[in-house]
């Protein structure tokens, strides 16, 4: 390619280029960045607004609190996934203190049917959850002044499994909720388990912990 | 859906055992005080006998249908005064693992204490302990021998828990009027890990003051054991955990002591 030529094209382009910026007027630059800002807002409210619960959720028992209360997100293509946190009181009972506990529980609901009218009826509900005791006097890992693999497990942490069947109502567009669904579930967690899979004499009956819960949906 | 309602109530009410707050939630129910209810029977069984059977078991933990065989077995013998459970009678320190020990317990035919143990110290795992079976450290007679019972588990606690507490064995000493021996039990023996080993000269020499010590036991290290620790011929004898199915049955005579290890 001869340099006549090159030298042509760059000249062409920056003469292109000065005259759309020279061209723009004060107005236009002003408006160009106010667009911008605008969008920015929005992608950024967007954004966080996804993060804002769908539903608030209340449950007894459970091996979690007495009671505990939470917010929770639905997702994925039939909303079958859901994600929870939840904070639970135990009262003190014979101990010498009440604990508040904290939990994170995934569900998993795979199935609706519909049992006519504004009633449905979700048959299976499945997940694990874990659950925290927020007090010193329990630990995640022992302490140091214990050997190294005294104990091997945590007081203050347990990871539990469940199942169970919810029925929902659905309340119609201008209700405080969309729709409220009320639960319950059967859990045993993991000390549980070990227990019970090394003794005949510890029952699936013995380690098991029935809950009771509403879910009000307002997303 | 009523149908559905109503079996979710029947399902409730048939299920209150199901409820549960939280695994350390200490929310009992059942038979409280035990130890306190046990020694009146065996300080009845046993007064004005010269010669004492016990048997000494401990670390039931996860052994619950072991320790379940163990109270079938003892019940098919009728020649033991009473049964003392050496500690770690749970495993996790859960609340429900003490009642599944309480009613296998329960159902021997003689009296039994029980000792608290280092597992059974765990979460809150002792508020538990305190209530069903009472206080951490406790005495009893038995005819004219007298058996004193000591909290020992010092690694789990800190130095405004005192353990061993000195205090208890110095007012225990001064009640030993009409007492020919004493054995002292504990679940963790001196210069193991979890004991306060700062003091296991002087706790043992405590000890020593107390009229006719001549053997000491303890459970804890799930192996049987026969120790002199102090160079004074006074064994620490150690029961196995429940795991092995055997536990030791003691024999105390006006003229000295015997025990053997009994598999079941």
């Amino acid at each position: 390619m001869k340099w006549s030529i090159i030298r042509v094209g760059i000249m062409t382009m920056f003469m292109g280029v000065a005259t759309i910026v020279l061209g723009m007027t004060d107005d236009d630059r002003e408006q160009r960045r106010a667009e911008r800002h605008q969008r920015k807002l929005q992608q950024y409210k967007s954004g966080w607004n996804r993060l804002i619960p769908k539903y608030q959720n209340i449950q007894y028992a459970g091996s979690m609190g007495l009671l505990s209360l939470g917010v929770g997100w639905d997702y994925g293509k039939k909303k079958q996934w859901e994600t929870e946190i939840m904070f639970g009181l135990v009262p003190r009972f014979s101990s010498n203190k009440a604990k508040v506990t904290f939990t994170l529980k995934q569900n998993y609901a795979p199935w609706e049917v519909s049992l006519g009218g504004k009633w449905w009826l979700e048959p299976l509900v499945t997940g694990l959850y874990m659950n925290t005791v927020l007090s010193d006097d329990f630990w995640v890992k022992e302490p140091e002044k214990y050997p190294s693999n005294y104990y091997k497990f945590s007081t203050r942490v347990r990871f539990h499994i469940f199942a169970g069947q919810r029925v929902a109502f659905d309340l119609g567009p201008h209700s405080p909720f969309r729709r409220i669904t009320a639960f319950y579930e059967l859990s045993t967690c993991d000390l549980y388990i070990i227990s019970s899979a090394t003794n005949k004499y510890v029952k699936t009956w013995d380690i098991l912990s029935l809950s009771f819960g509403v879910k009000l949906h307002i997303l | 859906m009523k149908r559905a309602i109503l079996y979710g109530i029947i399902l409730f009410l048939c299920g209150c055992d199901l409820i549960e707050y939280h695994p350390y939630d200490v929310r009992l129910h059942g038979e409280t005080d035990i130890n306190a209810k046990n020694i009146a029977r065996i300080e009845e069984i046993c007064e004005g006998k010269d010669t004492l059977r016990f048997v000494l078991m401990g670390d039931s933990q996860r052994w619950y249908d072991e320790t379940e065989d163990f109270v079938k077995a003892l019940n098919n013998r009728d020649d033991v005064d009473f049964v003392i459970h050496g500690g770690d009678i749970s495993d996790f320190g859960l609340t429900k693992e003490f009642m599944w020990v309480r009613d296998i317990m329960g159902k021997l035919k003689v009296p039994y204490v029980a000792l608290l143990g280092n597992h059974d110290i765990l979460g809150n795992g002792m508020d538990v302990f305190l209530e069903v079976y009472g206080k951490e450290n406790f005495s009893f007679r038995a005819g004219n021998t007298k058996f004193i019972c000591l909290n020992t588990n010092a690694l789990e606690f800190d130095y405004s828990h005192p353990v061993p507490d000195f205090t208890f064995m110095y007012n225990e000493l001064q009640d030993t009027v009409g007492c020919l021996r004493t054995v002292p039990v504990m679940h963790v023996q001196p210069f193991n890990v979890e004991f306060n080993n700062n003091v296991a000269y002087g706790f043992h020499a405590l000890l020593l003051e107390f009229p006719g010590v001549e053997f000491c036991l303890h459970a804890h290290s799930h192996t049987l054991l026969h120790e002199v620790l102090f160079d004074d011929g006074i064994p620490y004898i150690g029961c196995a955990a429940m795991k092995d199915k055997n536990y030791l049955l003691f024999t105390l005579t006006l003229g000295g002591y015997e025990y053997e290890v009994v598999y079941y």
